[in-house]
C-alpha cells in the first residue's frame, strides 16, 4: 500500500491520524492545524487585547506547558502584543513540587518568560505539609482543594495581573458538562462551559484558551514539538462523579471521536437554557467578547483542582435525594412544599453535601452572589470557603501555641 | 389499625406501605409487597396520564356524520415492543378498565403504533408478535408501519447520503448505508420518532405517549448532549407540545382502509379540507417517566400473565452481546450500558438526570424559526453562528430543498 498522503497539503506522508476528526496529516500540518485552531478560539472570543499582562498558570504538566509554547508562538505570529508570564503555585508539600517546579523552571527559560512562583505560605500563612500537621492527613483534601481553586487569582493579584489562562482542554470541559447533568448542577453547567470566567466584580479574568482542543491533541502536540514537560500522575483520585463522567467520555470518545467537541457544544447550548442564567451570551451573535461567568466554581482539569469530600459523594448525593423525595412525599405543611418548588424551579440549587464538605460551610447562609468579606474573593457565602478553613486553622494555631 | 399492626407483628419482613403483607421486593431500598409495588407504578403512571387528561379536552367531531363518540381524548402509543412501552400499554389498558368498571366512559382511546425499522414490510415475526399484542389487549387498535414508508415523503434533499446520488432512486433504507453504528442507530431514532409524530397527526391523535423511564430519560439527556443536540433536550425530554411537524411527512390516511380501523378520517374539517396541509400540535408525553426502568422490569414479571410472554425475547438479548468493536456500537448503547450501572447503586442519581433537564427552557420555537431538516427540532441559530467554521470540523455546503440540519444531525449524517 502506498504511503497516504497528508490530508492537508497533499505533498507530505501522513504521519498522525487527528484523535478529532481522524484526519490523515503530516508533522508540520499538524501543528499548524492546532495552533491555527488556537488562533480561531482566541480571535473569535477577542480574549486578549493588545499590551494585556497575562499569567498562564503553569504547572509543569503537558497542558499548560503547550498553552504555553502555542501562546508563545501565536503572540510573536500573529502580534497578539502580550505581555506573558509563568505562574505556578507551590502547595508547600515536600517532595511534591520539586520535579514539576523544575520542568517550569526550564520553560521559562526555553519560552524566555519571567516565572512567577508563588507559595500557599504566601498566599495563605500555611503550607499544606502544616496543614497535614494540623488537622492530620484525613480530610486534607478539602483545603488543598479550596486553597488550590483561589491560589492563581491571588497569586495574579499579587503580581498585578488582571488576567490567567488555564490549560483546561476540550476533555475537561466534557467531562465537566456531564459531571454537572449527573449531578443536576445547571449553575455550574452553565458556569463551566464559558470560556472567559469572571465577572465584573471579580478583580482577575481567568481564560481558557485550549477549551476546544482534545487532550489527546495536546499530547501530540507536546510529543512532535518535543515539549519539555513533566508527566504527573495526580496524586489523587478524581471525585466520584468526575470520575464516573471521566470514563464514559472515554467510552464515548471510542464510539465517536468528535463527541468530546460534542459535548462541549452541547454545554454551551445548554448554558443559554439554563433560567436565570446569563442570556445575553446569545445575544453576541457569535460576534461579540464571549459572555463571562464567574469563576468560583471553574473546571478543574485534574481531579485535583477541585476540592472533594472524603468517601464516595455519589452515594452521598443519591441517599440524599432520597431523603428529599422521602420529605416531599410525607410534606403537609403546603406553603413551605411551594416554597421549595418554587426554589428548585429556578433560582438556586440544593445546598449538596457534595458542594461543602465540611459541617461548617453548612451553617453559613448562602447568599445569590458576592464577594468574601474577608478577602474580596468572589464567594456565594458572606465567607469564601478558603477563610471559612483558614479561620479554623488559625483556631487550631493558636490553641497549639497556647 | 390495630389490626395491621398485629399483622406486622406475625410477619418477618412487613410491607412499609401496607405493614399487612409480607415484603417480597425492593423498592427505592424499602422493603414491599408485591400488591403495593404494582399500585406504586400504576400510581406513578395514571398521575402522569392524569396531568395530560387535563391538557386534552376533547378533541372537535372528526366527521360531522357518524364520526365516533367525540368526548373522548385520542392518544397515540408507540410501542416498540420493549419492556417499557408493553408495561405502558397494560398499565393505560388497565386505567381503561378500572374506569369502565365504574360504569364510567373510557378517558380515551388509544391507537397502538409499532414503527418498523427492520425490512422492507412488516416482517412476520414481527406481525406475530403483535398477534399477541392484540389477542391481549382486544380494546384499542394496533398498526406496524414500515418506518422507510412513515417517512418516505420527509424530504432530505439535504442530506450528503441522499443528494450525491442524484439519478438514482434513493434506497429506502438510506439511513443503513450511514458509515457508523452510531449515526445509524441515531437517524433511524429519530426517523422513528418523527414518523410517530406523523402518524399522530393523520390519526387525528392529541398525544404522543412514549414509554420512557426515568432511566430511560436519563440515557436519552446524557445521548443527545453527547452528540450536540444540548440545544433541543428539553424539547425531547420534557412533556409537552412537540415542534410541528413538516408537511411532507404529514401522510394522508387511507379512507376506510382494510386495516380494520373505523372511524378515522383524513379530512379535519377545521382544516378547510385543503390536502393534508393542516399542521396539528401534537402533545409528547412520557407517563413512566418517575418509574426506573429496573422497576418496569419487575413489574412486567409481576402482573397476571407476565408481560414477559408478550415482549420479544430477540429484542432484549442485544444488551447481553459482547462489545465486538467499538465501530458496532452506538452511543445509545454506551449509555444504556453506564445507566445500568448507575441506576444499580444510585437511582436517584438517575432520576435528578431527568428532572434537571426538566428545568432548562425551550428556545428557538418563535415565529419563522427554521427546523432542523431531519430530527425537527427548532435550529440554534446562536450557537450555529459561533461554532461556524469552527474547529477542525468540515462545514457543510447547503444545497437542496430539505432546509438545514441541526448541529447533531449534519454530525449524523457527514459520516
Ligand atoms: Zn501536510
Ligand atoms: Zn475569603
Ligand atoms: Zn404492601
Ligand atoms: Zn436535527
Amino acid at each position: 500500500m502506498a504511503p497516504a498522503l497528508c490530508a492537508n497539503c497533499k505533498t507530505e506522508r501522513a504521519l498522525i491520524k487527528r484523535p478529532k476528526n481522524h484526519a490523515k496529516l503530516c508533522k508540520a500540518c499538524f501543528i499548524a492545524v492546532f495552533e491555527d485552531e488556537v488562533h480561531h478560539t482566541i480571535t473569535s472570543s477577542q480574549l486578549f487585547y493588545p499590551g494585556e499582562k497575562v499569567a498562564i498558570g503553569a504547572s509543569g504538566g503537558k497542558d499548560s506547558t503547550v498553552l504555553a509554547s502555542v501562546l508563545k508562538t501565536l503572540n510573536e505570529r500573529h502580534g497578539y502584543g502580550l505581555d506573558l508570564v509563568l505562574l505556578s503555585i507551590d502547595e508547600g508539600i515536600k517532595g511534591y513540587r520539586d520535579d514539576s517546579l523544575e520542568t517550569v523552571k526550564r520553560n521559562a527559560a526555553q519560552y524566555d518568560m519571567p516565572l512567577k512562583v508563588v507559595g500557599y505560605e504566601e498566599l495563605y500563612g500555611w503550607t499544606m505539609d502544616q496543614v497535614v500537621e494540623t488537622i492530620g492527613k484525613k480530610g486534607n483534601c478539602t483545603y488543598c482543594g479550596v486553597f488550590r481553586r483561589q491560589a492563581l487569582d491571588r497569586g495574579a493579584k499579587m503580581l498585578e495581573i488582571k488576567h490567567v489562562v488555564t490549560g483546561h482542554n476540550a476533555d475537561d470541559v466534557a467531562e465537566t458538562v456531564l459531571m454537572n447533568l449527573l449531578r443536576g448542577d445547571l449553575a455550574r453547567l452553565s458556569r463551566s462551559t464559558s470560556i472567559v470566567t469572571g465577572d465584573s466584580r471579580s478583580e482577575v479574568k481567568r481564560s481558557k484558551p485550549l477549551k476546544y482542543s482534545y487532550e489527546k491533541e495536546i499530547v501530540l502536540y507536546a510529543h512532535h514539538k518535543k515539549l519539555d514537560y513533566f508527566s504527573t500522575e495526580c496524586i489523587y483520585s478524581p471525585e466520584a462523579f468526575r470520575g464516573s463522567a471521566r470514563g464514559l467520555i472515554k467510552q464515548l470518545e471510542r464510539v465517536r471521536p468528535t463527541a468530546i467537541l460534542d459535548i462541549v457544544r452541547s454545554g454551551e447550548d445548554m448554558a443559554r437554557l439554563v433560567p436565570g442564567e446569563s442570556p445575553s451570551s446569545c445575544a453576541c451573535k457569535g460576534q461579540k467578547r464571549a459572555a463571562m461567568a464567574p469563576a468560583e466554581d471553574d473546571v478543574g482539569g485534574c481531579g485535583s483542582q477541585n476540592g472533594r469530600t472524603p468517601g464516595n459523594e455519589m452515594a452521598a448525593m443519591d441517599k440524599q435525594l432520597r431523603e428529599n423525595e422521602a420529605n416531599e412525599g410525607l410534606e403537609i405543611d403546603v406553603g413551605k412544599a411551594m416554597s421549595e418548588s418554587k426554589m428548585s424551579g429556578s433560582e438556586k440549587q440544593r445546598d449538596l453535601p457534595i458542594r461543602s464538605g465540611n459541617g461548617a460551610s453548612k451553617a453559613v447562609p448562602r447568599q445569590v452572589r458576592g464577594n468574601c468579606k474577608r478577602c474580596g474573593y468572589m464567594s456565594s457565602q458572606d465567607i469564601c470557603q478558603a477563610c471559612m478553613l483558614l479561620e479554623g486553622l488559625n483556631k487550631n494555631r493558636a490553641q497549639i501555641q497556647i | 389499625m390495630t389490626e395491621s399492626n398485629a399483622a406486622a407483628g406475625s410477619l418477618t419482613r412487613p410491607c412499609v406501605k401496607c405493614r399487612a403483607q409480607e415484603a417480597t421486593l425492593d423498592s427505592r431500598s424499602q422493603p414491599v409487597c408485591r400488591d403495593c409495588f404494582t399500585k406504586f407504578i400504576a400510581t406513578k403512571c395514571i398521575k402522569q396520564v392524569g396531568i395530560l387528561g387535563k391538557e386534552t379536552r376533547p378533541p372537535p367531531p372528526a366527521t360531522k356524520t357518524g364520526g365516533p363518540p367525540t368526548d373522548t381524548r385520542r392518544y397515540l402509543l408507540g410501542l416498540s415492543l420493549g419492556v417499557s412501552s408493553t408495561a405502558l400499554l397494560h398499565l393505560l389498558n388497565g386505567n381503561v378498565e378500572f374506569q369502565l368498571s365504574r360504569g364510567r366512559s373510557a378517558p380515551f382511546d388509544l391507537i397502538v403504533i409499532h414503527i418498523d425499522a427492520s425490512g422492507d414490510d412488516s416482517s412476520p415475526d414481527t406481525e406475530a408478535i403483535l398477534a399477541r399484542y392484540r389477542a391481549r389487549y382486544p380494546r384499542f387498535t394496533f398498526h406496524c408501519v414500515p418506518l422507510s414508508s412513515a417517512v418516505a415523503n420527509l424530504d432530505l434533499s439535504s442530506l450528503p447520503i441522499l443528494s450525491k446520488e442524484d439519478e438514482e432512486p434513493k434506497d429506502p433504507h438510506w439511513w443503513k448505508t450511514l458509515p457508523t453504528a452510531a449515526s445509524r442507530t441515531d437517524v433511524a431514532r429519530l426517523l422513528t420518532r418523527q414518523a410517530l409524530l406523523a402518524q399522530a397527526v393523520t390519526h387525528n391523535c392529541q398525544a404522543l405517549l412514549l414509554g420512557h423511564s426515568t432511566t430511560a430519560l436519563a440515557e436519552l439527556t446524557l445521548a443527545e448532549a453527547a452528540k450536540g443536540r444540548g440545544f433541543a433536550l428539553p424539547w425531547v425530554v420534557q412533556d409537552g407540545f412537540a415542534p410541528s411537524l413538516p408537511s411532507s411527512l404529514l401522510l394522508p390516511v387511507p379512507h376506510g382502509g382494510g386495516d380494520g380501523e373505523e372511524g378515522v378520517t383524513g379530512d379535519g374539517e377545521e382544516g378547510g379540507g385543503d390536502d393534508g396541509e393542516v399542521i396539528k400540535e401534537v402533545l409528547v408525553y412520557h407517563p413512566l417517566r418517575d418509574a426506573l426502568r429496573k422497576e418496569l422490569v419487575i413489574y412486567a414479571g409481576l402482573v397476571d400473565p407476565p408481560l414477559t410472554e408478550l415482549i420479544s425475547n430477540t429484542r432484549e438479548n442485544k444488551d447481553d452481546r459482547a462489545v465486538v468493536s467499538h465501530k458496532d456500537l452506538s452511543i445509545e448503547e454506551v449509555m444504556l450500558r453506564y445507566f445500568a450501572e448507575v441506576e444499580e447503586s444510585y437511582p436517584s442519581v438517575v432520576a435528578n438526570v431527568a428532572r434537571t433537564t426538566g428545568k432548562l427552557v425551550r428556545a428557538g420555537e418563535g415565529p419563522g424559526g427554521e427546523r432542523c431538516g431531519l430530527c425537527g427540532m427548532p435550529l440554534d441559530e446562536d450557537g450555529d453562528q459561533r461554532w461556524r467554521g469552527e474547529l477542525g470540523i468540515q462545514e457543510r455546503s447547503a444545497a437542496g430543498t430539505g432546509g438545514r440540519l441541526c448541529y447533531g444531525c449534519e454530525r449524523s449524517t457527514g459520516g
